[in-house]
């Protein structure tokens, strides 16, 4: 009896850990578009709408699911409340701060941190220009990870399953 | 003066200026800040360099040095965290920001076929510290009143730079659109509605559009215009009974002036001239007085007292350059408001 109840809570621990790696895989590529949304919008509301950087971070916030929202949100408040804080700083904290909340990688980490260390320093065409080029790195990652979720998502899944069949039935 | 900046500055430079002496802080007019050479700082027309441990010396030997990380810092937080947002400003090479500070750039500038765009690097900023000083004009503005229609008589204010011209005008704006009349027989007079042409932003200092200093409740301002244009616009647009503008000289000024004087408006507007005899030397100042396009004329000195200000009538001076009625000394008031108190 406890054998049988010990085997079905690995079977079920195993095809947990299985569905969680594969959703971290089905994930990225989504938060991944929701971030070149994000940076379009701040596009945006950089080139036509001159709005300023804190407010144009808190507007992209509003339109960004979590848990990038409270990145930006984060960035715009690290300089009001950190009076020493230049505006880098403050972008690499919020990113820094949130990061691990995300399911996204080391490169687009240091596409955002180069676009912060430029955001807001120069003239309009010289933000746009970085921005642009943010969202293609952006692109380029978007399309390898959806190849990495279709080529993992669903091994993952079985995978998981099938090891937990492995060890119940190296346990019996 | 120190306390009405501050939060512009970054935290080393704010340390460092707080450690002046109280009555120096109060003083202060202008912080000159240029990236990798000494911190200046200007007061009452003087200034000194100043030493790492808040000492202000006159040579510029172990100054305080500003770090480009520190410039960084100052021009994120004079601009919002936003220089993409500041194009007009930086075409101008000014900053205006909340208060009235202005607030000079200078550095590279970015050419477009030959028209300054902008201004990229900056590696110089000279932060002056506005003052609006309520009650400037009240000596000045009894002289000027125009009795027969309850308003003023079109004056032109003259002074070298840095004697309180633009101080002066913004009184009097604030004065005339709040119809608080400093002479008894107006007491009861209206307000009159105020249009000012601001190219410079120094009179209102407006930030998008909005007045920081009062200029009054029936004063409509014409920011970041062009002088002659804007007098133009604010004719056609918004009817304004007494029309102000700083600093007019160049010809096409002087066609809005005349044109707004044959509508009946009366016009106050500064110039740069020592005094009047200079002014004289200018062509489009010449023909507007020859033509009686102003009533008065205003001489603003700075003196140790406070400011002084001569009204000389403009029929005068086509006779002469010294008015001939009066004395000089007759007219000469102080517009302190330290002297305030010994005046009549």
């Amino acid at each position: 009896m406890i054998k049988l109840l010990g085997a079905i809570l690995i079977l079920f621990a195993g095809t947990m850990i299985g569905f969680q790696q594969a959703a971290r895989f089905a994930e990225r590529p989504r938060q991944l578009r929701q971030l070149a949304h994000a940076l379009q919008r701040l596009d945006t509301e950089i080139g036509y709408g001159h709005t300023p950087l804190p407010e144009a971070l808190e507007r992209t916030a509003v339109a960004t699911p979590e848990p990038l929202a409270s990145l930006f949100r984060k960035a715009a408040s690290g300089i009001l409340e950190t009076e020493s804080f230049t505006f880098r700083e403050s972008w690499e904290q919020a990113i820094n701060l949130h990061w691990d909340a995300t399911s996204m990688r080391g490169n687009e980490k240091a596409a955002l941190i180069r676009l912060g260390s430029t955001l807001g320093i120069s003239d309009k065409e010289d933000q746009m220009k970085h921005i642009r080029l943010a969202l293609l790195q952006l692109k380029a990652e978007e399309d390898a990870a959806r190849d990495d979720q279709g080529r993992y998502e669903k091994m993952w899944k079985s995978l998981g399953i099938l090891i937990a069949v492995l060890i119940v039935i190296l346990m019996v | 003066m120190l306390a009405r900046v501050v939060h512009l500055l970054p935290s080393e430079l704010k340390t460092l200026l707080e450690r002046l002496s109280e009555q120096m802080q109060e003083q202060l007019e202008e912080i000159r800040i240029r990236e990798g050479r000494p911190l200046e700082i200007g007061f009452r027309g003087q200034s000194r360099f100043m030493m790492q441990d808040g000492t202000l010396r006159q040579s510029a030997d172990g100054a305080y040095k500003p770090s480009s990380d520190t410039c960084r810092k100052l021009l994120e937080r004079i601009t919002n965290y936003s220089l993409y947002a500041m194009e007009e400003e930086l075409r101008r090479g000014f900053i205006t920001v909340s208060g009235g500070h202005r607030i000079g750039l200078a550095g590279r500038t970015i050419l477009d076929s030959g028209v300054v765009r902008g201004i990229r690097d900056i590696g110089a900023f000279n932060i002056r510290v506005a003052r609006e000083v309520i009650g400037a004009s009240s000596h000045l503005l009894p002289k000027l009143i125009d009795r027969e229609r309850k308003t003023l008589h079109s004056t032109l204010i003259l002074a070298p730079p840095q004697q309180g011209k633009t101080t002066l005008v913004r009184d009097i704006a604030r004065s005339v659109s709040y119809g608080l009349w400093p002479s008894a027989e107006a007491g009861n007079w209206q307000g009159r509605k105020v249009g000012i042409v601001d190219e410079r932003s120094e009179i209102a200092a407006c930030v998008r559009g909005i007045p920081t200093f009062d200029v009054g409740p029936r004063t409509d301002v014409m920011d970041a215009c062009p002088k002659a244009e804007g007098m133009m616009m604010l004719l056609r647009s918004m009817s304004p009974e007494v029309l102000i503008a700083d600093e007019i000289g160049r010809p096409e000024d002087g066609e809005a002036i005349r044109e707004a004087s044959h509508a009946g408006i009366s016009v106050v507007a500064t110039a740069h001239a020592f005094d009047l005899q200079e002014a004289r030397g200018r062509p489009v100042l010449r023909k507007l007085l020859d033509e009686g396009a102003f009533t008065y004329v205003v001489e603003l000195k700075r003196t140790d007292q406070g400011i002084m200000h001569r009204v000389v009538p403009a029929d005068a001076i086509g006779r002469a350059v010294q008015p001939s009625s009066r004395t000089a000394a007759d007219n000469v008031h102080a517009l302190s408001g330290r002297l305030r108190a010994d005046d009549p």
